[in-house]
């Protein structure tokens, strides 16, 4: 276990290394330098005050020698300063993080709570109109574009019903972006426990519990469900990794103040460290999750923890 | 399974609950304003961005203020003269003035802002805008003097804009200075900001207004001001129906239907300074030609174009700098400026060789949003009347500058041109524009780069203002800068119809000190 544990956190810290050297490479192809946008459409400094501007920032050095010094200051815990209005982008981004995380979570929940149970049920009755019926929503469900879906919500719950804010961060607020979020993931979730729970129901074992005689809710609950719920797990995790990424349209049309937003809007300002710094933190809370998944996985399954 | 379902939806039930008792404990009413972004810093001397000027200008005050045209007009500093040379300015303040920490604001916090804005390890990243600064000067505490090395007539309109705040000297201590810290003598003082969610600021009960575009000569008449980050206009629109915002800048397509329906009222800043104009790729065929670029600017109905995609919220400008700058007036440039004469532009472009089977080709390069994409459309279809073939190129404005840069610095290739967008508040704008080596490394000549000398160090206006229109002259009749319209960007704001008093000064400076709600 601690083995197969230890093998999965050394590849997840290469995947880090990987990631922000394949970012600062690419980010460098992009044209248009921070200096040259910041001071885009008002005049203000000279060129020579430019190249002053890029020196003090480190900007004139080759990418490689950029790169090593970031690394430098990250192994000391230091992620930089933001080129726009000099803050520590550590701050920047723990400012957030906690936003976006509880937005994921929240949609996982959203989720999981509409998706299990449909899926779950489709399975129960495979082959039926009801089946069919339930897998055609959750297609629609996986059709609909967040953007279209967010604005509809907005319009109906906010606008129409005065039920809840538009816009903005708060306890209130994250009603609205986990449902949009939500919603879709839950029609993935139930396309995936479904087919899942159906591949386990032609299982030898679970025939045999049949014969056995127990209960249909026994065999389903303790025999079919736990086995099923395995590569329901493995996706919920993708899901969640997603959803922090895949969030930023969401938070655009809510306002939420998480670090999709705040990403998109440095790499239209090519503010590299909070971009390198936004690919970092992500890199790692996706490895995070993964391992944690794989430790989880591990518990469920005894199989894996030998492989 | 069904248990672990219940838990859950009794979790949700209590967090719901303890939301709803958050967001009622919130309930004071104060003025909401909604951008599509945030700021980048409180500290005058580190950004350049209009979201950070705009609040600059509410928490801090400047030395001089602008009219309702444009001109510099007199506010903390009541009174202001130069020498002879231009090289001296001497300010007297007004008395009385407190900052927001109660200390009184006198030529100490001015010395403390100049000496910080040229501060040899961290300049402001508008340094040069001050002009070529060598000495302030604490006379007493009521007079500071400026000396220059040379003449910058530049420097008086600079001392209106927010990017020369005065700063508190009790600043000086605080390392949160710029995030958390922001000690001014503005009507606002900041209270708290969140970055990427909203600032909050608090009236400054001891503010007196003297020379800003307020009828208000005292505090604001509201207690409280939010600025707060919504991105996507639509839902800015609904959060204005809902009266979750007071003021937002609305979705274009969506104003004609407000304006019918009285729903929200709209409100247009004027006198922006920004200017929307087309440029070339110089240095290469066909627009190295200036009657290739002619042809371009005869070919162009701006105003049509205007009026079916902004209707009457922007209008044709005729000058390289637009309507509230200095220098600028639409008689003068008219006669310079390429008239819309498609037959004028088909000649030109046959006398290049150009002609039906042969037409000129080119690339449109345009900055993304603010429904420009459709102007565009528009311009093409006029180009294409003449006989230019314009493929459109959408893209974001930092890509948009290295891309027009590595045009000029390409010798070879397809013809290209760009509507570039650009505002500041004095003519000077064009020095950094067209003088060697010029912005985008463009059109530059000695004649060029001599006449624009001269607008920086004449200190009479009359002077002055004939030399700055000598060089719109140059610029308009050899197709070096052809303006469009003006305003450009971010200049509309829907008010919901309870709020009273909001008005947007010269420079897209919005002036909330008038402003009171009604009975929604």
């Amino acid at each position: 276990m601690w083995r197969f544990l230890g093998g999965r956190i050394a590849m997840g810290a290469l995947t880090i290394f990987v990631t922000t050297v394949a970012v600062t490479l690419l980010i460098h192809l992009v044209p248009g330098d921070p200096v040259q946008i910041m001071y885009a459409q008002s005049q203000g400094t000279t060129p020579e005050q430019l190249e002053e501007i890029r020196r003090n920032l480190g900007l004139d050095q080759p990418i490689h020698i950029q790169y090593l010094a970031y690394v430098g200051k990250l192994l000391h815990g230091d992620l930089g300063y933001t080129i726009r209005g000099h803050q520590p982008v550590l701050d920047v981004i723990m400012q957030r993080l906690p936003n976006t995380i509880a937005l994921a979570v929240a949609a996982m929940i959203v989720a999981i709570a509409i998706g299990l149970p449909i899926g779950f049920f489709a399975a129960y009755k495979r082959g039926t109109a009801v089946d069919t019926g339930l897998m055609v929503v959750a297609i629609t469900g996986v059709s609909i574009p967040h953007f279209w879906l967010g604005l509809i919500l907005l319009f109906f719950f906010a606008v129409e019903l005065g039920w809840l804010p538009v816009s903005g961060t708060g306890p209130l607020n994250i009603v609205l972006p986990a449902v949009t979020l939500g919603l879709s993931n839950a029609a993935i979730v139930a396309r995936m426990t479904r087919s899942s729970m159906i591949d386990v129901m032609r299982q030898d074992f679970v025939r045999t519990a049949e014969a056995k005689g127990l209960p249909k809710r026994v065999v389903l609950s303790r025999h079919v469900l736990r086995a099923g719920l395995v590569p329901v797990i493995t996706m919920m995790g993708l899901q969640f990794a997603y959803m922090m990424g895949g969030a930023i349209v969401v938070e655009n049309i809510f306002a939420w103040n998480g670090v999709g937003r705040m990403a998109v809007e440095a790499i239209f300002q090519r503010d590299y460290p909070v971009i390198q710094g936004f690919i970092l933190t992500f890199a790692v809370v996706v490895v995070c999750v993964s391992i944690l998944l794989d430790a989880v996985y591990a518990l469920v399954d005894p199989r894996i923890r030998r492989a | 399974m069904t248990i672990r379902m219940t838990r859950l939806g009794r979790t949700l039930a209590v967090a719901a609950a303890i939301g709803v008792a958050a967001a009622a404990a919130a309930q004071a009413r104060d003025i909401v304003w909604a951008r599509y972004g945030d700021i980048d810093t409180l500290d005058p001397h580190r950004a350049t961005s209009t979201l950070s000027l705009q609040t600059w200008s509410l928490i801090y005050d400047t030395l001089l203020a602008t009219d309702a045209t444009g001109a510099p007009v007199s506010n903390l500093a009541k009174s202001w003269t130069s020498n002879d040379a231009g090289t001296e300015y001497t300010f007297v303040l007004q008395d009385g003035v407190k900052c927001h920490d109660g200390t009184p604001l006198d030529a100490d916090d001015v010395k403390y802002t100049v000496e910080r804005a040229f501060d040899d390890e961290s300049p402001s990243v508008t340094q040069a805008s001050w002009g070529p600064i060598t000495n302030v000067e604490v006379i007493d505490p009521h007079t500071v003097k400026l000396t220059l090395e040379s003449p910058f007539v530049a420097l008086v309109p600079f001392l209106a804009d927010s990017f020369s705040s005065i700063i508190c000297d009790s600043n000086k201590d605080a390392d949160s200075f710029g995030t958390s810290t922001a000690i001014g003598s503005g009507p606002w003082k900041l209270e708290s900001w969140t970055k990427g969610d909203k600032i909050v600021l608090k009236k400054n009960p001891d503010y007196v207004n003297f020379g800003k575009l307020a009828e208000n000569k005292g505090a604001p008449y509201m207690d409280g001001l939010v600025i707060s980050v919504v991105p996507e206009p639509q839902a800015r629109l609904a959060a204005l129906k809902t009266g979750e915002v007071d003021i937002a800048e609305p979705p274009f397509d969506d104003v004609p239907a407000l304006k019918e329906s009285g729903e929200l009222d709209i409100v247009v800043a004027e006198n922006t300074g920004q200017n929307v104009f087309w440029e070339f790729a110089v240095h290469r065929p066909p627009f190295d030609d200036e009657r290739a670029r002619l042809a371009v600017g005869h070919a162009t109905d701006a105003a049509m174009a205007i009026e079916l995609i902004y209707g009457d919220l922007s209008i044709p400008e005729a000058c390289p700098v637009s309507r509230g700058v200095f220098g600028n007036d639409q008689d003068f440039c008219l006669q310079y400026r390429p008239n819309y004469d498609p037959e004028k532009a088909k000649a030109l472009l046959a006398e290049l060789g150009y002609g039906p089977d042969k037409p000129l080709e080119t690339t449109m390069i345009v900055w993304t949003g603010g429904n420009r994409q459709k102007l565009a459309e528009i311009f093409q279809a006029q180009l294409a009347e003449v006989g230019i073939k314009a493929d459109i190129e959408i893209m974001d404005i930092g890509t948009m500058n290295a891309r027009v840069r590595q045009e000029n610095e390409t010798p070879t290739g397809k013809g290209s041109m760009d509507m570039m967008t650009w505002s500041w508040y004095d003519p000077d704008i064009l020095y950094a524009l067209w003088h060697s080596p010029g912005a985008y490394r463009g059109y530059t000549s000695p004649e060029l780069d001599a006449m624009l000398e001269k607008t920086r160090v004449l200190t009479d206006p009359d002077e002055r203002k004939a030399a700055v229109q000598d060089v719109f002259k140059v610029l308009l009749e050899k197709g070096i800068h052809i303006p469009l319209y003006t305003p450009g960007w971010e200049w509309v704001f829907a008010v919901r119809p309870e709020v009273e008093g909001f008005k947007v000064a010269p420079f897209v400076y919005p002036i909330f000190n008038d402003v009171t709600i009604g009975e929604s």
